[in-house]
């Protein structure tokens, strides 16, 4: 077994800003005090973190704000040193720590296309040979020599990407990589993954988008407070990963009482959350704003909630989506801050979310609805499987019609004998 | 590749780099790097040649050798409390290693000293004074500034990531400095009583000695030199000793 990466039993100890002397006035007063700069004030932001990576495999770590993973990534790029623990690897590494860091916003695409190259280990004579293939593929033949700071965070995010994957890495780091960029470039990246990975690399990735964990890694570790607390397969690590963000909603629910008993008893499906906001109604309504339960296959649908939210709750995330019965992800959307989408969160309110169309195959399907912090790490309301959707068809039944998505097919069948 | 010439690749690249980067945006570019020192220059000899007299052969050649090394050296010094901080960007990747930039920060800095050294060579030429055999030996001197340069940077950029007082102590002591190195006086002048300064001051000797080279034409004093050398020495090991102990943490703090 060819090991890429191997962590044992990594701690990191930060000690918060409060208790390091930001002046030298502040040590001589802590010297007097007779106080240290160890004791209190020490954050853990990493603890007792093992694992191990193979050549030619991928590994995703997902966890909430503040779990450790940016941290984590940061160490294995030899930025800080473990407080306890090693950590090796082989190889030459590339990352794509943040956006942003990594270039010199006056210098031009090609100066730092160059900077980057040679601080990868090829030489000046090496990049000059390859930055045609780089700026290629970043598409940004026309303003690579402009300088970097006059390029949209889409741009950056081209240039950052192309480079540090022509220069070749053995292992390759990517934190967040791909929340920016057309969904055109974003396949582009994957597929450019997907070959990296072919070509025996090993890839190291963090991200909160889980569609892409799922698609993009063999294995995922699942980090809660500095620990791994589940590893495995992309879908069970995700389990466990929805699990945590229950236990955190449980616990939360447990310091701060009841918030709003949730209103309207549930009937069918599951229902969870803090209720610090909470769904006080959901309602559909088909095109004629009719409101009903059933609509029919391609016509649009609108989703209505109404919530009651607390005054502890400054902002929050407002999500819908459609699952059919098996609870698969048919569709999801979200708004990211209900306040910045109304500019005022009032205390009562209602959030509609129209769809112009919903091609599904007809079948039973339910609205999933949820509110959460805008941070997403525990869940204010959710309701899962409560409110069910009919999809119908206007002429009825479609026998040669089935899946998720509902397309009328158009069939033409020719003869391509000579005649 | 060899690591080392890769090493050298990269410190070579960085200086050209944020050489040029200094001038990016501004209309008179590398004018700019001759503008200052002359303008420097236009003061010094108006004050010490017409308001106090001092009464010095070829002042603007006598103030123009000392001047120029005097820049690189301060203008080093000065920007070495940031220097981790603005190149956040290098010191973020993870086959960067951050001591490099107190080497490209000297050396970038000793491009502006360079690039303005001819105009000594002119003002020599004016004076009617010769350029003799001696000037073989400025690298040597360089090299002594240099290494006490990147020795002292090291030290100012390592602790001023924690205690932010460190680049306004090194903002006053610069100031001091100034007066205690013979850049636009004498050091004849100066009472034997308070000689030990100057020679114990590794500025106050390479300026003494940059002088002997370019404006004197004379062999600089080797045992000041020597004693220079020392400091230059111990000031690199000190200021590598503090980095490698305490770079781990200035990563948790940038």
């Amino acid at each position: 077994m060819d090991l890429a990466l191997e962590i044992q039993g990594v701690s990191k100890r930060f000690r918060t800003q409060r208790n390091r002397p930001a002046t030298l006035k502040e040590l001589f007063i802590q010297r007097l005090k007779g106080r240290g700069p160890t004791g209190a004030g020490e954050h853990w932001a990493l603890r007792e973190i093992s694992f191990a990576l193979e050549k030619g495999r991928s590994l995703g770590i997902i966890g909430h704000n503040g779990a450790g993973k940016s941290t984590l990534l940061r160490l294995v790029c030899g930025l800080g040193r473990p407080t306890t623990g090693t950590i090796q690897y082989w190889g030459q590494i590339g990352s794509l720590l943040e956006l942003g860091s990594g270039f010199q916003p006056e210098m031009t695409g090609r100066e730092n296309l160059l900077t980057g190259g040679i601080l990868n280990g090829l030489s000046r004579r090496e990049v000059e040979a390859i930055q045609g293939e780089i700026i290629a593929f970043a598409e940004l033949e026309e303003f690579i020599d402009q300088p970097v700071r006059t390029y949209s965070s889409g741009m950056y995010l081209r240039l950052a990407f192309a480079t540090i994957t022509h220069f070749d890495p053995d292992f390759l780091i990517i934190d967040e990589l791909l929340a920016v960029g057309d969904s055109r470039f974003h396949q582009k990246c994957l597929d450019r993954l997907k070959s990296f990975r072919k070509a025996g690399k090993s890839l190291l990735i963090v991200s909160h988008d889980l569609d892409q964990i799922r698609a993009s890694c063999d294995e995922v570790l699942v980090l809660e407070e500095g620990r791994i607390v589940a590893r495995g397969d992309p879908e069970s690590a995700i389990r466990s990963y929805y699990d945590v963000m229950r236990q955190r909603t449980e616990k939360r629910q447990a310091q701060i009482g009841v918030a709003h008993q949730p209103i309207a008893p549930v009937q069918q499906g599951t229902r969870y959350g803090t209720q610090e906001a909470t769904i006080t109604a959901v309602r559909l309504f088909d095109g004629e704003e009719r409101m009903t339960d059933h609509i029919y296959a391609g016509s649009p649908l609108t989703v209505e909630l109404e919530y009651l939210r607390a005054n502890t709750v400054p902002d929050m995330a407002c999500l819908v989506g459609i699952f059919n019965e098996n609870d698969t992800k048919c569709f999801e959307t979200f708004i990211p801050s209900v306040h910045t989408a109304s500019g005022k969160l009032s205390e009562r309110g209602s959030i509609r979310c129209h769809l112009p169309e919903v091609p599904l195959v007809p079948a039973r399907y339910y609205v999933a609805v949820g509110l959460f912090p805008t941070d997403w790490s525990f869940v204010y309301d959710h309701h899962g499987q409560m409110h069910t959707l009919h999809i119908m068809n206007e002429s009825g039944i479609l026998a040669d019609v089935s899946g998720v998505l509902m397309v009328r097919p158009d069939w033409a069948v020719r003869s391509l004998d000579p005649s | 590749m060899s690591a080392r010439t890769h090493q050298l690749d990269l410190i070579l690249n960085l200086t050209r780099r944020n050489f040029f980067l200094q001038f990016r945006g501004s209309l008179l570019g590398l004018l700019w790097a001759l503008l200052l020192p002359i303008i420097q220059l236009m003061v010094f000899a108006f004050l010490f040649q017409r308001v106090v007299p001092l009464g010095i052969e070829n002042y603007p050649v006598f103030v123009f050798t000392a001047l120029l090394p005097w820049n690189w050296f301060s203008v080093s010094i000065l920007s070495a409390g940031n220097l981790f901080m603005v190149h956040r960007d290098l010191v973020r990747r993870p086959n960067f290693t951050p001591s490099t930039l107190a080497l490209v920060s000297a050396l970038t800095n000793l491009l502006t000293y360079l690039v303005a050294l001819p105009i000594v060579f002119v003002l020599v030429a004016i004076s009617g004074r010769a350029i003799t055999w001696t000037v073989l030996l400025l690298p040597f001197i360089m090299l002594i500034q240099g290494t006490l340069i990147v020795g002292l940077s090291l030290f100012i950029a390592t602790w001023n990531v924690f205690y932010r007082d460190v680049q306004q102590i090194t903002g006053v002591a610069v100031m001091l400095l100034f007066y205690l190195t013979p850049v636009f006086y004498s050091l004849e002048r100066v009472g034997p009583e308070y000689r030990i300064a100057f020679t114990l001051n590794p500025m106050a000797v390479l300026v003494q000695s940059y002088r002997a080279i370019l404006y004197e034409g004379t062999i600089p004093d080797w045992k000041g030199l020597l004693v220079a050398s020392t400091v230059a020495l111990a000031a690199l090991g000190i200021g590598y000793l503090s980095y490698r102990r305490e770079i781990q943490e200035v990563y948790d703090f940038l």
